[in-house]
């Protein structure tokens, strides 16, 4: 959580302050019960989606900084949750991609065996500032009382992006 | 939201808070690398007056060792009887020869630098065993009464203690030199307990420009170490002295003439230093036979004349203060003349500084005395011409004016005599200069730059400047790892390497601290996540003017060096260090 002492500056860091909590709130793709047998699947499928943005230039790259920043190290930020990132020439601003999970979900590394919640995120090189506004702001839509499990039961797309918009708020 | 229970998490977000608080103290405070150099340099002044205190509890406690009494080295040498004046001076020749002969056995792979050496023409880097082997040395000399200063190794003693600082924490050369620089002004500064001019004397002697980048610490250097003195030993102004002023403005003639007497007397007495040098370097007598047969010279003077021994400092009161009859300052004089040239001629380690003194101060009372008995109005007091002829002398000697005027105000609070001084001292310095082209440092720094194969002076390009081992973490490094090392140092950007220590960016404080706070990044995000890949660099061969040109524009305190051909990281240039390097480049090259 950001402290007061250093509110302002995040603001003054990043330029567009605003910019990933609308995002959170209105992100480019939301898929819900997406059935995948594998990790990488379920990152091509959610990217397949994503890279239809325009702000998408280069789709290979995209996918290709991805699914090797996801080998490099685990981007869970809870037994259920993945993070998949990568800061990439091949966008224009940061895109973000969600996706639901079918039950039992997928398993993304050993200590995260059934991930039902993916945020794809996709950030321009030198937008470090609003990269991390966006990770912390996810992270803590999800540390909500009660947010997880509301996306997790949303039954419509509305729903869900309801859910995102009222967490993105708090 | 659920209280957190697991105490690595607890740990984390101890740390992060800590990390927190002391970014916020930090841009509060800003202390930038100039700031934190005066810290340094406040330190080497502490130790420096400790160093050189420890130097005259040792002396004085050798003295009383060798001459049984605990008064002033001229007053012992006067309660002395003849035989035992004669041979406590060899004795300590002797002495001082036995542990310069023994010593050399622990300073065989040393080098003899000493602190202006170290400063203008070296790295730095002052030779520890060899310094206090001569420093023992000298504690013997200057026990036994050797006519000779002990400021030269009360400096040296600083120095080298500054000098171990700064190695200690892995200065680069041109911070190491200005520690050093600053330790030889907190031994200035203790030994005259006067602070400006130690800062002077380095700034004006030995580093050769009065620059705020090298003044500054210099001058909190001195103000430290002569706080220090004062604390510990309840010293005052070294020179007690009456109210000095200018009686009348015909005075100025008079002072004016002294000023061509100092300058010209200066030189000769430089010379003839050099010349007993000389002479007794032609006897062939080994190094401890010079010393013996030196201090048997100076014991046989103060058969007659006791006033010889020691560094002068006695003498230049009893003038000052009208205690010297000027018949037997002539013969003083000359005789204080001879003893400072067999002791300085025959090795004894010491200074000549303060005998300078001493003989600006005869020279200026008897100039003072011969104007006021032919024509009193143009000497109203001779004792005024004994102090604006010390400063004169010194001027003269050391060819550093600025220094001489400072250090006489600061020994006597004398502020009233001040113009005639500064007057004094200018023409004292112009005239030994048409005299003699080099001050009593001057010459043997040449002749040590002469000898030195390799200077490590002008540095050429930023591999010489360079520190290694640069605050750095791997690509894959988690955000509290990197949040961890901007704990541990006190940089603003962290340096991030792939494999084989390839250079791939840098993670900016300034871009992750408004998130310091959040412990779900601590896990997730790594350093390449957050780096900056287009981060300046330079490489190790290329020149200081295309580094300075490197960090014009930005607000960066270091650059990372990476090698052109591998991309490895080797080090970090920081910006101070760059323009300390360049200010003494373009000193050295006159520039």
């Amino acid at each position: 959580m950001h402290t007061d002492l250093f509110r302002g500056e995040a603001a003054l860091t990043c330029g567009h302050v605003d910019v990933p909590t609308d995002l959170i709130a209105q992100p480019d793709v939301v898929m819900l019960d997406l059935v995948a047998d594998s990790r990488e699947a379920a990152l091509r499928a959610l990217h397949a989606e994503l890279a239809r943005s325009p702000a998408v230039t280069d789709a290979e790259r995209f996918l290709r900084d991805m699914l090797e920043r996801v080998m490099v190290a685990s981007v869970c930020v809870a037994p259920d949750v993945a993070l998949p990132h990568a800061r990439t020439t091949a966008v224009e601003r940061i895109v973000l991609g969600v996706a639901r999970l079918a039950a039992p979900g997928v398993g993304f590394d050993g200590e995260h065996p059934s991930v039902r919640l993916m945020f794809m995120i996709g950030t321009p090189k030198e937008q470090v500032g609003a990269y991390l506004q966006l990770v912390a702001g996810i992270s803590r839509l999800l540390r909500t009382e009660g947010a997880r499990a509301g996306l997790l039961a949303a039954g419509t797309e509305a729903e869900f992006r309801a859910r995102l918009a009222r967490g993105a708020a708090t | 939201m659920k209280a957190v229970t697991d105490p690595a998490a607890l740990l984390l977000q101890r740390l992060l808070r800590l990390l927190r608080w002391r970014l916020w103290i930090q841009e509060k405070l800003q202390p930038t690398d100039w700031q934190i150099t005066l810290l340094w340099a406040a330190l080497a002044g502490f130790l420096g007056a400790l160093v050189s205190l420890l130097f005259s509890v040792f002396a004085e406690g050798i003295h009383e060792l060798l001459t049984g009494r605990n008064s002033g080295v001229v007053e012992t040498m006067r309660q002395l009887p003849w035989w035992a004046r004669v041979v406590v001076p060899a004795v300590g020749g002797l002495l001082a020869g036995l542990t310069l002969l023994f010593g050399k056995r622990l300073t065989r792979r040393e080098s003899s630098t000493d602190y202006m050496e170290a400063i203008v023409i070296g790295s730095g880097r002052l030779p520890v065993r060899s310094s206090l082997v001569k420093s023992t040395a000298a504690l013997f000399s200057i026990g036994s009464g050797g006519s000779i200063g002990r400021e030269g190794p009360m400096v040296q003693l600083a120095a080298v203690v500054a000098s171990l600082v700064g190695r200690w924490r892995k200065f680069t050369p041109p911070q190491l030199r200005l520690l050093v620089a600053c330790g030889a002004a907190a031994g200035i500064a203790s030994a005259y307990n006067a602070p400006i001019a130690g800062s002077f004397f380095v700034a004006e002697i030995i580093l050769g420009t009065i620059a705020m980048e090298s003044l500054g610490p210099l001058a909190v250097s001195a103000v430290v170490a002569a706080l220090t003195v004062r604390v510990l030993t309840n010293a005052q102004q070294l020179y007690q002295v009456p109210a000095f002023k200018l009686g009348s403005p015909w005075e100025m003639g008079p002072y004016i003439v002294l000023g061509l007497i100092a300058g010209t007397l200066a030189p000769w007495f430089l010379r003839s230093l050099r010349r007993a040098e000389q002479w007794f370097v032609a006897t062939t007598m080994p190094p401890i036979g010079r010393l013996v047969l030196g201090g048997l010279i100076v014991g046989t003077i103060a058969v007659f004349y006791p006033e010889v021994c020691g560094n002068g400092y006695s003498g230049v009161v009893g003038i000052l203060n009208g205690r010297i009859v000027w018949f037997l300052l002539v013969a003083i004089m000359l005789a204080k003349w001879l003893a400072t040239a067999a002791s300085f001629g025959s090795g004894a380690p010491g200074g000549v500084f303060t005998p300078s003194l001493f003989m600006g101060a005869s020279a200026g009372y008897l100039f003072g005395t011969a104007v006021h008995s032919f024509w009193p109005a143009g000497a109203a007091d001779p004792q005024a011409f004994a102090l604006v002829g010390m400063g004169a002398f010194l001027s003269a000697a050391t060819y550093a004016p600025v220094m001489a005027v400072i250090l006489l105000f600061e020994m006597t609070l004398s502020y009233d005599i001040i113009l005639p001084l500064m007057l004094c001292n200018v023409i004292a310095y112009y005239t030994a200069k048409g005299v003699q082209g080099e001050s009593l440092y001057s010459e043997a720094l040449r002749r040590k730059a002469a000898e030195t194969p390799a200077p490590a002076l002008p540095m050429g390009n930023v591999q010489d400047l360079m520190k290694g081992d640069p605050p750095n973490v791997i690509a894959t490094a988690r955000f509290a790892e990197v949040a961890r090392m901007f704990l541990s140092v006190r940089v603003n950007n962290i340096y991030v390497t792939g494999a084989e220590s390839r250079f791939v960016g840098a993670v900016s404080l300034h871009d992750i601290k408004p998130f310091l706070g959040d412990p779900d990044l601590a896990g997730l995000v790594i350093a390449s996540d957050i780096m900056r890949e287009d981060f300046p660099r330079i490489g190790p061969r290329q020149s200081l003017s295309e580094a300075l040109g490197a960090f014009l524009g930005q607000s960066f305190e270091r650059l990372p060096v990476v090698e052109p051909e591998s991309g490895r990281l080797i080090g970090s240039l920081s910006k101070s260090d760059l323009l300390l390097a360049l200010v003494e480049k373009r000193q050295k090259t006159g520039a």
